[in-house]
């Protein structure tokens, strides 16, 4: 989770957003996180490039709790 | 004093020497494989070819044994020898020239440098390499940087320019971009032809130093950059700065004063701009190719019609990127971050995702002092303050050089 949130933060301090303090599992990533698809696009490069995992490969992902279990295999 | 005719990593090749190469050089091979490019064994080789009048096939130094055999090339082959000739002995240059010009069956065979897809081969004549080669007294002075790799289109061209004129050549293909500002200033450089990608990565070096001995700066190879002829003119303050469109296909065809290419009225009839935007050449100016088969010619690059006979180059058709079923042209997002202070050269590339299928993502070459961090947002608010929300590359990489390709291209896949 906290290396998640430190790929959030940093795409939030390149376009100019304030960083997040916490997530949490049941935020959803385009209502809570106002992730466009454009985002989740460099999302899902910025974690497969650290944890080798495309969290996209096989549908679709809304929540960050979806993204942890995508990354940990679950 | 014995004219220079090349100067090479710290090797000076006059005239004289390649004149006594010539007249006890043994004997002639079909193909020119020559490791590492050197320039004086690529040169000498096409000279002797064209004073024997046997056709030469020329296989870039860079292939491996591999590469050749996917050409279709019998690596046997490689050092076969033409048959023998009467042997010729010429007392100056200007008897090799002379005898260079009554060749009939020669022919030169080049290969494309395969940015999208194997390389492919092309044969030209004399005639079609030096369509736009100016022989004259008054270039009788001119010295040439060679920016280009020997073994292709574009070198070719500037070796032939240079040598049916006896001007000297400084080798800066590929050089250590320090060595280049002292090759300027020994040398006196007054002409030089170069991709944009060559001048972005020099200027950084000449420290704002002017050049007033330069008189001709000649882009070729990749879209030309308006703002970058202003920092050309600024360091060449004297010079004539031209824009030419040339291919492996169709070696020089058009030239422009900025990024207008003119089409010439007898090259009229063999040029045309399809519906698609797409360049078309007729076979006409091409050299031969076996896997030629139609009458035109797709050039793969996407042109702007300004008016019948006016055209902009606008990308090479296989370098646009597909973000989420917009089409983006690199070359327009390159160009905008370019603007950016302290920005020498960018490179936009795609990477695949299983989101939008396609992202865009920057390499980007910046000055030394400037912060990273703040460096990545300014790029981003800048691309988003101007460009559509697809054309924004979302990840920003500092790089120390960009990779490029043979001939000096930048490499966008």
């Amino acid at each position: 989770m906290d290396q998640l949130l430190l790929i959030i933060n940093e795409m939030r301090e390149e376009d100019g957003n304030a960083p997040l303090e916490m997530l949490e599992d049941s935020m959803d990533l385009r209502d809570d996180l106002v992730l466009d698809s454009l985002m989740l696009a460099e999302l899902t490069v910025r974690i497969e490039s650290e944890f080798n995992v495309d969290i996209f490969e096989d549908g679709i992902v809304q929540t960050v709790g979806e993204i942890i279990a995508k990354i940990e295999g679950k | 004093m014995d004219k220079i005719f090349l100067v090479y990593n710290d090797t000076v090749y006059t005239y004289g020497q390649l004149l006594m190469d010539l007249n006890s050089k043994e004997a002639g091979y079909s193909y020119l494989y020559v490791k590492d490019n050197h320039p004086y064994e690529v040169f000498l080789g096409i000279i002797h070819s064209l004073l024997y009048n046997y056709p030469l096939e020329i296989l870039d130094g860079d292939f491996s044994e591999q590469e050749i055999s996917e050409l279709g090339v019998d690596t046997n082959l490689l050092t076969t020898k033409v048959p023998k000739h009467e042997r010729l002995h010429f007392q100056n240059m200007d008897e090799v020239i002379r005898r260079i010009y009554k060749k009939d069956q020669w022919m030169l065979t080049l290969y494309t440098s395969g940015t999208t897809g194997r390389p492919k081969k092309m044969g030209h004549t004399f005639d079609t390499l030096t369509r736009n080669v100016k022989v004259h007294a008054k270039f009788e002075h001119c010295i040439w940087a060679f920016a280009y790799n020997p073994t292709h289109m574009a070198g070719i061209q500037v070796f032939f320019q240079a040598f049916l004129n006896q001007n000297p050549l400084v080798y800066m293909f590929g050089k250590s971009m320090s060595n280049i500002k002292i090759l300027m200033e020994t040398y006196q450089i007054t002409h030089i032809s170069a991709t944009a990608t060559f001048y972005r990565n020099i200027l950084p070096y000449l420290q704002g130093t002017t050049y007033p001995t330069m008189e001709r700066v000649t882009f070729g190879g990749e879209k030309f950059d308006l703002l970058l002829e202003e920092k050309i003119k600024h360091a060449f303050p004297n010079s004539k700065i031209t824009n030419v469109y040339a291919s492996t296909e169709a070696g020089s065809l058009f030239a422009a004063k900025s990024d207008v290419f003119e089409i010439r009225p007898e090259y009229k009839q063999f040029v045309k701009i399809t519906e698609q935007r797409e360049l078309c050449i007729h076979r006409s100016l091409l050299g031969q190719s076996h896997s030629l088969e139609n009458e035109w010619f797709h050039t793969g690059d996407s042109v702007e019609t300004i008016d019948e006979t006016h055209f902009k180059f606008q990308s090479r058709q296989s370098d646009m990127i597909n973000v989420g079923g917009y089409k983006v042209n690199p070359i327009e997002v390159e160009n905008l971050l370019m603007q950016v202070p302290g920005i020498i050269d960018v490179v936009v590339k795609s990477k695949k995702n299983s989101v939008t299928g396609e992202m865009l993502v920057a390499d980007v070459i910046k000055c030394e002092e400037l912060d990273e961090k703040e460096l990545k947002k300014e790029l981003k608010q800048f691309a988003t303050t101007h460009l559509q929300a697809w054309k924004v590359p979302r990840i920003i990489k500092f790089v120390d050089e960009l990779l490029i390709t043979r001939t000096g291209k930048k490499v966008r896949k």
